[in-house]
Protein backbone atom coordinates (compact mmCIF):
# COMPACT_ATOMS: atom_id res chain seq x y z
CA UNK A 1 0.00 0.00 0.00
CA UNK A 2 1.27 3.44 -0.65
CA UNK A 3 0.40 6.23 0.96
CA UNK A 4 0.90 9.49 -0.10
CA UNK A 5 2.44 11.63 3.23
CA UNK A 6 3.54 8.64 5.20
CA UNK A 7 6.76 10.39 5.07
CA UNK A 8 5.75 14.02 5.67
CA UNK A 9 6.80 14.52 9.42
CA UNK A 10 10.46 13.27 8.77
CA UNK A 11 11.10 16.33 6.97
CA UNK A 12 13.28 18.23 6.76
CA UNK A 13 15.51 15.84 8.88
CA UNK A 14 15.17 13.31 5.84
CA UNK A 15 15.12 15.51 2.59
CA UNK A 16 13.22 13.82 -0.41
CA UNK A 17 16.08 12.92 -2.02
CA UNK A 18 17.59 11.11 1.30
CA UNK A 19 13.52 9.38 1.70
CA UNK A 20 14.55 8.07 -2.26
CA UNK A 21 17.68 6.25 -1.15
CA UNK A 22 16.38 4.70 1.69
CA UNK A 23 13.74 3.21 -0.04
CA UNK A 24 16.14 1.87 -2.43
CA UNK A 25 18.64 0.65 0.38
CA UNK A 26 18.89 -2.70 1.59
CA UNK A 27 20.15 -3.55 5.29
CA UNK A 28 20.47 -6.93 7.36
CA UNK A 29 19.99 -7.09 10.63
CA UNK A 30 21.91 -9.90 12.34
CA UNK A 31 19.71 -10.90 15.35
CA UNK A 32 16.06 -10.47 16.04
CA UNK A 33 15.69 -9.67 19.72
CA UNK A 34 15.84 -6.83 21.90
CA UNK A 35 18.12 -4.60 19.85
CA UNK A 36 17.14 -6.12 16.16
CA UNK A 37 13.51 -6.00 16.74
CA UNK A 38 13.57 -2.21 17.86
CA UNK A 39 16.13 -1.86 14.59
CA UNK A 40 13.78 -3.27 12.10
CA UNK A 41 10.79 -1.84 13.29
CA UNK A 42 12.42 1.66 12.88
CA UNK A 43 14.51 0.99 9.68
CA UNK A 44 10.68 0.23 8.49
CA UNK A 45 9.17 3.16 9.43
CA UNK A 46 11.95 5.02 8.00
CA UNK A 47 11.12 3.53 4.82
CA UNK A 48 14.25 0.98 3.72
CA UNK A 49 13.14 -0.20 1.04
CA UNK A 50 14.19 -3.86 1.97
CA UNK A 51 15.26 -5.40 5.61
CA UNK A 52 16.95 -8.74 5.64
CA UNK A 53 16.15 -10.73 9.49
CA UNK A 54 18.78 -12.95 10.62
CA UNK A 55 17.95 -14.97 13.57
CA UNK A 56 17.46 -18.97 13.87
CA UNK A 57 15.49 -18.09 17.24
CA UNK A 58 12.07 -18.77 18.47
CA UNK A 59 9.89 -16.24 20.92
CA UNK A 60 9.86 -17.26 24.59
CA UNK A 61 8.56 -15.72 27.79
CA UNK A 62 11.39 -14.30 29.01
CA UNK A 63 11.33 -12.44 25.62
CA UNK A 64 8.53 -10.33 26.38
CA UNK A 65 10.15 -7.76 28.85
CA UNK A 66 12.12 -6.28 26.36
CA UNK A 67 11.56 -7.52 22.67
CA UNK A 68 9.20 -5.47 20.75
CA UNK A 69 8.08 -8.20 18.83
CA UNK A 70 7.29 -10.52 21.16
CA UNK A 71 3.58 -10.74 22.30
CA UNK A 72 1.65 -13.46 24.36
CA UNK A 73 0.40 -14.37 21.26
CA UNK A 74 2.84 -15.50 19.59
CA UNK A 75 5.41 -17.27 21.83
CA UNK A 76 6.66 -20.45 20.14
CA UNK A 77 7.05 -18.62 16.50
CA UNK A 78 10.01 -17.93 14.75
CA UNK A 79 11.11 -14.53 15.62
CA UNK A 80 11.87 -13.34 12.26
CA UNK A 81 8.56 -14.44 11.07
CA UNK A 82 7.01 -12.55 13.28
CA UNK A 83 8.57 -9.56 12.75
CA UNK A 84 7.71 -10.21 9.05
CA UNK A 85 4.46 -10.21 9.39
CA UNK A 86 4.43 -6.88 11.78
CA UNK A 87 6.34 -5.08 9.32
CA UNK A 88 3.85 -5.80 7.03
CA UNK A 89 0.94 -3.97 8.47
CA UNK A 90 3.47 -1.01 9.67
CA UNK A 91 4.99 -0.74 6.13
CA UNK A 92 3.94 -2.76 2.97
CA UNK A 93 5.91 -0.47 0.79
CA UNK A 94 8.81 -2.60 2.41
CA UNK A 95 9.90 -5.88 1.35
CA UNK A 96 10.66 -8.47 4.55
CA UNK A 97 13.09 -11.28 4.02
CA UNK A 98 13.15 -13.31 7.15
CA UNK A 99 16.09 -16.12 8.22
CA UNK A 100 15.07 -18.80 10.28
CA UNK A 101 18.79 -19.30 11.31
CA UNK A 102 21.58 -18.39 13.00
CA UNK A 103 24.58 -16.27 10.96
CA UNK A 104 27.20 -18.53 9.98
CA UNK A 105 30.82 -17.68 8.58
CA UNK A 106 30.37 -19.83 5.81
CA UNK A 107 26.83 -19.16 4.95
CA UNK A 108 26.83 -15.12 5.98
CA UNK A 109 27.96 -13.58 3.16
CA UNK A 110 25.14 -15.44 0.53
CA UNK A 111 22.42 -13.98 3.44
CA UNK A 112 24.63 -10.45 2.87
CA UNK A 113 24.93 -10.29 -0.79
CA UNK A 114 23.07 -7.02 -2.18
CA UNK A 115 23.12 -4.98 1.09
CA UNK A 116 24.11 -1.93 1.46
CA UNK A 117 24.72 -1.90 5.40
CA UNK A 118 24.75 -4.48 8.23
CA UNK A 119 23.08 -3.72 11.99
CA UNK A 120 24.53 -6.12 14.72
CA UNK A 121 22.27 -6.78 16.77
CA UNK A 122 23.55 -9.90 17.90
CA UNK A 123 24.15 -11.55 21.84
CA UNK A 124 27.37 -13.10 21.42
CA UNK A 125 30.95 -11.48 21.89
CA UNK A 126 32.08 -14.31 19.41
CA UNK A 127 29.54 -13.67 17.20
CA UNK A 128 30.03 -9.88 16.84
CA UNK A 129 33.57 -9.96 15.78
CA UNK A 130 33.14 -12.92 13.30
CA UNK A 131 30.18 -10.78 12.03
CA UNK A 132 32.66 -8.14 11.39
CA UNK A 133 34.72 -9.77 9.68
CA UNK A 134 32.40 -11.29 7.44
CA UNK A 135 31.11 -7.37 6.99
CA UNK A 136 34.57 -6.26 6.39
CA UNK A 137 35.70 -9.35 3.65
CA UNK A 138 32.18 -7.84 1.92
CA UNK A 139 33.57 -4.34 2.00
CA UNK A 140 30.07 -3.62 3.96
CA UNK A 141 29.62 -0.85 6.55
CA UNK A 142 28.28 -2.37 9.93
CA UNK A 143 26.76 -0.51 12.92
CA UNK A 144 26.84 -2.27 16.41
CA UNK A 145 25.74 -2.11 19.44
CA UNK A 146 25.22 -4.48 23.07
CA UNK A 147 23.16 -3.82 26.04
CA UNK A 148 23.90 -5.63 29.70
CA UNK A 149 21.74 -3.60 32.34
CA UNK A 150 21.59 -0.14 32.42
CA UNK A 151 24.35 -0.18 30.26
CA UNK A 152 25.01 -0.26 26.36
CA UNK A 153 28.17 0.30 24.21
CA UNK A 154 27.47 1.52 20.14
CA UNK A 155 29.67 2.12 17.08
CA UNK A 156 30.47 1.56 13.57
CA UNK A 157 32.71 -0.07 11.93
CA UNK A 158 34.18 0.44 8.40
CA UNK A 159 36.17 -1.88 6.34
CA UNK A 160 39.40 -2.51 7.32
CA UNK A 161 38.37 -0.66 10.87
CA UNK A 162 37.77 -4.18 13.24
CA UNK A 163 36.39 -1.65 15.62
CA UNK A 164 34.37 -4.74 16.89
CA UNK A 165 37.32 -7.26 17.31
CA UNK A 166 38.65 -4.21 19.24
CA UNK A 167 36.02 -3.40 22.11
CA UNK A 168 34.51 -7.22 22.46
CA UNK A 169 37.76 -9.28 21.89
CA UNK A 170 39.13 -9.37 25.38
CA UNK A 171 37.30 -9.89 28.60
CA UNK A 172 34.86 -12.47 30.50
CA UNK A 173 31.96 -13.26 29.36
CA UNK A 174 29.46 -10.42 29.03
CA UNK A 175 27.80 -8.68 32.21
CA UNK A 176 24.39 -9.15 30.73
CA UNK A 177 24.65 -12.89 32.08
CA UNK A 178 24.11 -11.40 35.65
CA UNK A 179 22.23 -7.86 34.83
CA UNK A 180 19.75 -9.14 32.09
CA UNK A 181 18.33 -6.56 29.78
CA UNK A 182 15.52 -4.37 30.65
CA UNK A 183 13.20 -2.72 28.07
CA UNK A 184 14.70 0.66 28.34
CA UNK A 185 17.98 -0.16 27.26
CA UNK A 186 17.47 -2.20 23.76
CA UNK A 187 15.36 0.41 22.79
CA UNK A 188 17.77 3.47 23.38
CA UNK A 189 20.71 1.48 22.08
CA UNK A 190 18.53 0.43 19.03
CA UNK A 191 17.48 3.81 18.38
CA UNK A 192 21.01 5.30 18.27
CA UNK A 193 22.06 2.49 16.06
CA UNK A 194 19.28 3.54 13.52
CA UNK A 195 20.38 7.01 13.61
CA UNK A 196 23.92 6.18 12.71
CA UNK A 197 22.91 3.92 10.65
CA UNK A 198 20.54 6.57 8.41
CA UNK A 199 23.20 8.54 8.37
CA UNK A 200 25.67 5.97 6.77
CA UNK A 201 22.89 5.17 4.32
CA UNK A 202 22.08 8.64 2.76
CA UNK A 203 25.82 9.26 2.23
CA UNK A 204 26.88 11.14 5.46
CA UNK A 205 29.48 10.45 7.07
CA UNK A 206 28.54 8.23 10.86
CA UNK A 207 30.03 9.92 14.21
CA UNK A 208 31.10 6.66 16.21
CA UNK A 209 34.06 5.15 13.37
CA UNK A 210 37.30 4.25 15.40
CA UNK A 211 34.61 5.36 18.66
CA UNK A 212 32.75 3.99 20.54
CA UNK A 213 29.87 5.42 22.63
CA UNK A 214 29.42 4.51 26.28
CA UNK A 215 25.70 4.48 27.70
CA UNK A 216 24.76 4.63 30.90
CA UNK A 217 20.94 4.81 31.66
CA UNK A 218 21.58 4.81 35.77
CA UNK A 219 22.87 7.96 35.71
CA UNK A 220 22.04 9.32 31.81
CA UNK A 221 25.82 9.68 31.23
CA UNK A 222 26.80 9.13 27.24
CA UNK A 223 30.40 9.25 26.92
CA UNK A 224 32.67 9.06 23.82
CA UNK A 225 35.85 7.02 23.68
CA UNK A 226 38.39 7.24 20.98
CA UNK A 227 39.76 3.83 20.07
CA UNK A 228 43.29 3.76 19.95
CA UNK B 1 52.14 9.36 42.79
CA UNK B 2 48.28 10.14 42.17
CA UNK B 3 46.18 7.66 40.11
CA UNK B 4 43.04 8.72 38.61
CA UNK B 5 40.36 5.53 38.87
CA UNK B 6 37.16 5.81 36.19
CA UNK B 7 34.97 2.87 36.36
CA UNK B 8 32.01 2.24 34.08
CA UNK B 9 28.76 -0.01 33.84
CA UNK B 10 28.48 -2.43 36.19
CA UNK B 11 32.11 -1.98 37.63
CA UNK B 12 30.38 0.98 39.75
CA UNK B 13 27.95 -1.38 40.99
CA UNK B 14 29.46 -1.48 44.89
CA UNK B 15 32.23 1.01 44.20
CA UNK B 16 32.49 4.03 42.54
CA UNK B 17 32.32 5.79 39.54
CA UNK B 18 35.52 8.05 39.55
CA UNK B 19 38.34 8.10 42.65
CA UNK B 20 41.65 9.36 42.81
CA UNK B 21 44.10 7.56 45.11
CA UNK B 22 47.65 7.62 46.19
CA UNK B 23 50.06 5.16 45.03
CA UNK B 24 54.04 4.53 45.31
CA UNK B 25 56.36 5.18 42.40
CA UNK B 26 56.53 2.07 39.89
CA UNK B 27 52.73 0.31 40.41
CA UNK B 28 51.13 -1.24 38.14
CA UNK B 29 48.28 -1.29 36.67
CA UNK B 30 47.96 -4.70 38.21
CA UNK B 31 48.83 -3.54 41.39
CA UNK B 32 45.72 -1.00 41.04
CA UNK B 33 42.98 -3.57 40.24
CA UNK B 34 43.44 -5.85 42.94
CA UNK B 35 42.05 -3.50 46.20
CA UNK B 36 38.96 -3.07 44.02
CA UNK B 37 38.09 -6.56 43.54
CA UNK B 38 39.20 -6.86 39.96
CA UNK B 39 40.78 -8.83 37.98
CA UNK B 40 41.93 -8.57 34.72
CA UNK B 41 40.03 -11.53 32.99
CA UNK B 42 37.32 -9.25 33.81
CA UNK B 43 37.92 -6.26 32.44
CA UNK B 44 37.32 -5.70 28.21
CA UNK B 45 38.96 -2.60 27.77
CA UNK B 46 41.44 -0.81 30.09
CA UNK B 47 42.37 2.56 29.11
CA UNK B 48 45.69 4.19 30.58
CA UNK B 49 45.03 8.39 29.54
CA UNK B 50 42.49 7.05 26.58
CA UNK B 51 45.09 4.41 25.12
CA UNK B 52 44.81 0.53 25.78
CA UNK B 53 47.17 -0.95 28.31
CA UNK B 54 48.10 -4.05 29.49
CA UNK B 55 48.13 -5.25 33.41
CA UNK B 56 51.79 -4.95 34.07
CA UNK B 57 51.97 -1.21 32.57
CA UNK B 58 54.39 0.71 34.90
CA UNK B 59 51.99 3.94 36.48
CA UNK B 60 53.06 7.74 36.19
CA UNK B 61 51.97 10.26 38.61
CA UNK B 62 48.27 11.80 37.07
CA UNK B 63 47.59 8.80 35.00
CA UNK B 64 44.00 7.94 34.18
CA UNK B 65 43.02 4.62 33.97
CA UNK B 66 39.62 3.55 32.79
CA UNK B 67 37.92 0.28 33.10
CA UNK B 68 35.06 -1.30 31.16
CA UNK B 69 32.98 -4.68 31.61
CA UNK B 70 32.24 -6.50 28.55
CA UNK B 71 28.48 -5.55 27.25
CA UNK B 72 27.49 -8.45 24.79
CA UNK B 73 23.75 -8.71 25.40
CA UNK B 74 21.52 -8.48 22.40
Amino acid sequence: MIIEDRYRRNKKTITDEDQQTLANSSVAIVGCGGLGGHIAEQLARLGVGKLVLIDGDRFEVSNLNRQIMATEHNLGQWKVEAAQERLKIVNSEVRVDAIKNWFQEDTGPELLRGVNLVCDALDSREARVMLERVCHQMNLPLVYASIAGWYGQLGVSLPGDFSVQWLFGRGDKGVEKTWGTPAFTPGVLASLSVAEAIKILTGHPPSLRNAWLQVDLLTMEFERFEIK
Amino acid sequence: MRITVKLFATFRDGRFKVREFDFPEGTCILDVIQPLNITFDEIAICYRNGKDAKSDTVLDDGDTLALFPPVGGG
